[in-house]
């Protein structure tokens, strides 16, 4: 009995480890952001919190605002090109015997696989061609690539797990299957949806080096911003946390709110 | 409309997407392999080389060393991202309000943006006001000098622990996962035997979780082998060249000394073995699906 109990205690401690260890770079993070440029630099936890921080990257020479935009247009072009385009394949995938299905399927697993590098050479030429470098449409464009296969993966996950019987039904009473997919698959599969949609959102939100080559000053994104804040006097660590919290925050509100999706949605697509 | 011509249009719009945006660029830099094409003096690429881009690697002692670096990086991080997610999993899959707590609180580290886990990791390692630099010098005084980001080996170190930090939370919850799918009655059936939980979990729970494992083995080692973000804003493929992998050298060929010819023979490489990964990896989850309708 003594012996489970402390095994009991050694578990709560781990667990709390676990915490903290996932925690703590976070956390540093914040509060590096709330303290002025000298504090930053001590290790203390007793400071007078300030918000300068926040409101000097807004202004020049950091501009934080328009690298802000220019993440929110990208997240948002990206999700409602991907997304749309992703779940009628995912319907095809899951619902109809194709002609090499098999091979298709796998082709759309294997871009997963190439890396990002490979494919950003000739972006980088095609786009320097047609004069679109450093803008929000290059970013667009491969995000968009880069996403859809694993968007197409994930909805599937979520349309497999949709019971036939109702579909069926309605096709018996004459419904076509336009119809079906519109008030019956959808319907039922916005949850999934939903939650493919915020992971794409997170993906592009996060995406790092296509933005750090396809832009330079106008399409900057915030993940690449962080990079400004290395200065000749060294790095500004104040300033990159305050970014910092604006490009976490976001994306941990997200996460929470479909936290109980999200670990279904984010190992379906892998093991399936 | 039939059905017959609807399968196919319901796929078209994402099926286009994918020929222009991944396919084409595919096709485009493998052409470019073959030629020489020095951006910044050339605006069009330039004649064909044959194989020479290919050969070049070879010698190139820089190309060489990335790959040794590639394979220490992806290696350590393999192995410590699977065995910590085997162990949280294990640990997890217990009931509990702390459980619970920690099962949502790991998403965080795996949402947060890679380059800014970098950024981070650099500030806090900072050997003269760096939380865990000071941190651990504090806790084993023998580590107190380290400059960890200027000494090669200490480098590739938190370069690693970045991306084990980022990985370990969703590998945990693939192998909660496989570990639900594993029934309890065998291992409780040892447990009354008298069987210690040591070893009823290397005999009956571990052989079963054979097959998620390695399926998070496999996977981990693709993300590994694509991992840039953090090189650039935590090392920058320093000191010297010590934390420069395949990826990033790859990115400094191309966009530092702009040699398109060669940086696309080199992305080819990296391709070809990300491939063969993924080949194992897809041949895996076959034959996983095939034991599991057997």
């Amino acid at each position: 009995m003594k012996q489970t109990k402390l095994m009991w205690l050694l578990e709560q401690l781990t667990l709390v480890l676990v915490c903290i260890i996932a925690l703590f770079p976070i956390v540093w993070m914040f509060l590096t952001a709330f303290k002025n440029g000298r504090d930053a630099y001590d290790l203390s936890l007793i400071f007078t919190p300030t918000l300068d921080n926040f409101f000097t990257v807004f202004r020049a020479p950091w501009n934080l605002g328009s690298m802000l935009m220019n993440s929110v247009i990208v997240a948002v072009s990206t999700v409602m090109i991907s997304v749309p385009a992703a779940a009628l394949a995912a319907y095809s995938f899951s619902r109809f015997q194709l002609r090499a299905k098999k091979t298709m399927f796998f082709a759309v697993i294997a871009t997963q696989f190439i890396p990002a590098v490979v494919i950003v050479l000739p972006f980088f030429i095609m786009f320097r061609n047609i004069g679109l470098l450093d803008t929000t449409y290059a970013l667009i464009v491969v995000n968009v690539a880069i996403v859809t296969p694993f968007v197409i993966w994930m909805i599937k996950g979520f349309i497999d797990a949709i019971p036939l019987d109702s579909e069926e039904a309605a096709m018996m009473d004459g419904a076509s299957r336009l119809r079906v997919i519109r008030d019956i698959v959808l319907p039922m599969a916005a949850p999934g949806i939903l939650t493919s949609a915020i992971f794409c959102f997170i993906l592009t939100w996060n995406e790092f080096l296509f933005a750090l080559i396809l832009t330079r000053r106008e399409a900057v994104t915030l993940p690449v911003g962080l990079v400004s804040f290395r200065t000749e006097r060294g790095d500004l660590w104040e300033l990159m946390s305050a970014a910092g919290v604006m490009i976490t925050v976001p994306i941990f509100i997200m996460a929470m709110l479909i936290q109980k999706h999200f670990t279904r949605g984010m190992t379906a697509g892998a093991v399936k | 409309m039939r059905d017959r011509h609807l399968k196919y249009a319901l796929l078209l719009p994402a099926f286009l997407i994918v020929m222009v945006t991944t396919f084409y660029p595919l096709a485009y830099s493998f052409a470019t392999s073959f030629r020489e094409w020095k951006l910044a003096r050339q605006r069009e690429p330039q004649g064909f080389v044959g194989f020479d881009n290919y050969t070049r690697a070879f010698t190139d002692e820089h190309f060489l060393g990335s790959l040794q670096t590639t394979a220490i990086f992806v290696v350590s991080s393999v192995v410590a991202t699977v065995f910590l997610s085997v162990l949280l999993a294990l640990l997890l899959r217990r009931t509990g309000s702390l459980h619970t707590f920690t099962r949502i609180i790991i998403i965080l580290p795996f949402a947060m943006s890679p380059a800014l886990i970098g950024v981070s990791y650099r500030f806090m390692f900072n050997p003269e006001f760096g939380v865990l630099a000071k941190g651990i010098g504090a806790v084993a005084p023998a580590l107190k000098d380290i400059a960890w980001l200027a000494d090669p080996s200490y480098a590739m170190v938190v370069l690693v622990l970045t991306d084990v930090w980022h990985w370990t939370p969703y590998m945990t919850f693939m192998c909660m996962g496989g570990l639900a799918a594993v029934p309890r009655a065998t291992e409780e059936a040892a447990l009354i035997d008298g069987a210690s939980n040591m070893r009823a979990f290397i005999d009956i729970v571990l052989p079963q979780m054979r097959n998620v494992i390695l399926v998070v083995a496999v996977l981990k080692t693709i993300f590994a082998l694509k991992m840039f973000d953090q090189v650039v804003t935590l090392t920058g493929g320093g000191p010297g060249r010590s934390t420069e992998t395949l990826a990033y050298f790859v990115f400094n060929a191309g966009f530092k000394w702009f040699d398109m010819g060669y940086a696309s023979a080199l992305a080819y490489f990296l391709t070809a073995i990300m491939m063969v990964v993924s080949i194992w990896y897809v041949r895996l989850l076959l034959q996983d699906r095939k034991m599991a309708t057997a």
